[in-house]
């Protein structure tokens, strides 16, 4: 082990002794493990109904590539004590989970098993404006304070690429088609700025998060992802709202919709038939 | 299948590394070339590496027929365009108290230099 | 002077007699090769079932898929019926270049699904009811499609054989994903083991069913010479049950499961397993899509279909 390291892993352990620490790197870890968890399922719900058979597959691999974020995120949070990582993500109520509401609301009217009207408009939109967001707070972790955290963003940051290339693909050209399908894209933009707020807030942690140095701030991220964004609004004659809403709830605190609820209970009903069981 | 519409023809190919030659996978349909690009990977090399990928609309290139990959076959009887016809120069070399620079030789030349 | 092209014409006997000489000798016939219209029509028959198939049997599976009991277990099956979707999408592929000169393309073949037209394997209508179903899969009907599969690899119709090659690379993880399931069930609780009897219990008979019937005189039509004669496949129905029961009864019972049929046993005599026949008019049933869970499935495939009909129209040129 080099001299380098081994001072990392010294500071590291120091940082985790100081006050508060510990408990905001754990917040975070969990927005961020909680966020990619449930788009992730979101996702394979739509598995075998995506608008072309090709895209079906596709998408799957973007699913699984932001499962396995997740589970990267679970096992730090298993690493710091947390609890182990499949019950961190399987037996957590609604209340203790940290995911943005706009993650968590269902694709469509019907479940994935019975008259799924999925809306392909919605999650071209959450999709798209999410991996832009992430990318802009991964980028961020890449300097933050929690060394773990930081090697996970490196990571993690290779596969955002391929995603932001395939979401906003599908973005720009279901816009630029025009007719019934900018009509439905239009409407999906509007609703999902009513909740894109939700992604950037860091909730009652927010002060810790900056003390602490883990990440850049709500501002900053927000000033981020539009700079990325605005030359893609301004290419479609697109306009975007000064701010963004939080119409339903700060999922960071807590607070969710019955949607949530709904797919906790799908997504834990096997684990839950034995929570002992090696599965 | 018609020009334009959603279900378009178009065949792909990708290099393994940036070292190997570009690769036949396969075909899929999409309703333009950048569709076309962010599904080929995921559909085709979900398990290998990946290095690059070309997508390419089936009407623009030109296949042969079955009658056409006949004017594939030759004799057997070109030897003086491979080195096979040129084994002899290792007897004559050896005369001359001299390696024959074959193949392997030769292609070993532009390695790195040994340290 | 002699006119060469119509001196060289051969007749409709000849280039049959040439293409059997082909596929005798071994060659590969590509999709725009000449070829009799009864082996076009035979292919596109065998390989829109076989891709739509792979799309429909997606279905059953998927229905684990967002209830699979740990990170790892999603990820698993997620991959998995992805490669579902893409198997499908591989000899769609292969049907649709089989149709093109025929005018017919992807678009057709979902309407001939939806109108009961084009018909999906026996076990894809079936209704899973635990995880364990998704295991039994996993395990038993993707060894049963490997068996099946496997026999076609060297088909003379060259695109086929080529999706099948990746097809069966793919398989050998499918395989390892449902045993992974299966051992972790037979050696967990006393509820996980039963969690495998019950489905082998009820995967029995529709297991037996996919291979189909051992001669056309069960259900009176059987494609099984078709394919033989025209080199795409090289063994019987029958012949392709007894492998499989040669290679998966040792491995059920070494778990400790019981075999749903208590009169099974090997006969060393003529080497052949013997068994009890499943309902053969049931299976005539089930493919008429009345089996269980027939129509709640087709209905799945609608409403992807019309639900997502704005993005096809979107994108047309």
């Amino acid at each position: 082990m080099g001299r380098e390291t081994e001072d990392m892993i010294v500071n590291q352990k120091d940082m985790l002794q100081k006050e508060g620490y510990l408990e905001a790197v754990t917040h975070l870890l969990f927005q961020l493990a909680d966020d990619d968890f449930i788009l992730a399922y979101r996702g394979s719900e739509w598995l075998g109904l995506a608008p072309h058979i090709e895209e079906d597959v596709a998408f799957s691999s973007i699913s699984q590539d932001t499962m396995g974020h997740a589970a990267m995120f679970y096992s730090l949070l298993e690493e710091l004590g947390a609890g182990d990582a499949d019950k961190l993500a399987h037996a957590r109520l609604a209340k203790d989970r940290k995911n943005a509401i706009l993650l968590e609301l269902a694709n469509g009217p019907g479940t994935y098993l019975n008259e799924p009207q999925y809306d392909w408009a919605f999650t071209v939109v959450r999709n798209f404006f999410y991996v832009q967001a992430k990318k802009v707070k991964i980028l961020s972790l890449k300097n933050t304070s929690y060394q773990p955290m930081a090697e996970a963003a490196v990571k993690v940051n290779m596969e955002l690429y391929y995603h932001l290339l395939h979401w906003k693909t599908w973005f720009m050209q279901l816009i630029g088609a025009g007719g019934e399908a900018r009509t439905r894209m239009e409407k999906a933009v509007t609703d999902v700025f009513k909740d894109l707020g939700g992604l950037f807030s860091q909730g009652a942690t927010a002060v810790a998060f900056g003390e602490n140095q883990l990440i850049d701030t709500e501002e900053q991220l927000i000033a981020a992802w539009k700079h990325e964004m605005t030359p893609i609004f301004d290419s479609l004659e697109m306009k975007m709202p000064k701010k963004f809403g939080m119409e339903k709830g700060d999922g960071r605190n807590g607070e969710h919709t019955q949607d949530l609820e709904a797919a906790i209970e799908t997504l834990s009903e096997v684990y839950r038939l034995d929570v002992k069981a090696s599965w | 299948m018609s020009e334009s519409g959603f279900y378009q023809e178009f065949e792909v190919f990708s290099k393994r590394s940036d070292t190997s030659p570009i690769q036949y996978q396969f075909s899929l349909l999409a309703p333009n070339k950048e569709l076309a690009l962010v599904m080929a990977q995921e559909n085709f090399m979900r398990r290998e590496p990946v290095a690059d990928i070309w997508v390419v609309k089936r009407e623009d290139i030109r296949k042969m027929t079955s009658e056409e990959r006949q004017s594939l076959q030759r004799i057997d009887n070109k030897e003086y365009r491979n080195t096979k016809g040129y084994g002899y120069l290792k007897k004559k070399w050896r005369h001359y108290e001299q390696d024959m620079l074959d193949e392997k030789e030769i292609l070993s030349w532009g390695g790195k230099q040994k340290t | 002077m002699v006119n060469i092209i119509s001196a060289g014409q051969p007749t409709e006997e000849a280039k049959y007699e040439q293409f059997m000489k082909r596929i005798e000798a071994g060659e590969k016939i590509e999709a725009e090769d000449w070829m009799p219209e009864n082996y076009r029509m035979t292919l596109i028959k065998l390989i829109s079932m076989h891709g739509i198939s792979e799309i429909m049997g997606a279905l059953p599976e998927k229905e684990w898929v967002p209830k699979a009991p740990t990170l790892k277990r999603k990820l698993g099956i997620m991959a998995k019926v992805q490669d579902e979707m893409g198997h499908g999408q591989l000899l769609l592929r292969v049907t649709e270049d089989l149709m093109k000169p025929l005018g017919k393309t992807r678009e057709d073949i979902l309407q001939d699904l939806l109108s009961g037209r084009l018909k999906f394997h026996n076990v894809f209508h079936m209704e899973t009811k635990s995880w364990g179903d998704a295991g039994l899969i996993g395990w038993l009907v993707d060894g049963a499609a490997i068996i099946t599969q496997t026999n076609m690899l060297d088909a003379s119709y060259g695109p086929y054989a080529r999706a099948l090659k990746r097809i069966c690379a793919e398989e050998v993880f499918h395989a390892q994903h449902g045993e992974a399931i299966i051992l972790a069930l037979a050696e967990g609780t006393k509820e996980q083991r039963a969690m495998v009897q019950d489905a082998l219990n009820r995967w029995w008979e529709a297991l037996l069913m996919f291979f189909g019937p051992g001669d056309a005189a069960t259900t009176g039509t059987s494609k099984q010479d078709t394919t033989i004669k025209y080199r795409i496949r090289t063994k019987t129905n029958e012949e392709l049950r007894q492998d499989f029961f040669t290679k998966y009864i040792p491995r059920v019972l070494s778990l400790g499961l019981e075999l749903p049929d208590e009169e099974m046993y090997f006969d060393k005599e003529d080497g052949l397993w013997k068994y009890q026949q499943p309902d053969w008019s049931k299976f005539k049933e089930i493919i008429q899509n009345k089996g269980p869970k027939s129509n709640e499935r087709l209905r799945l495939r609608e409403i992807a279909y019309s639900n997502n009909k704005w993005v096809i129209d979107a994108l047309q040129h």
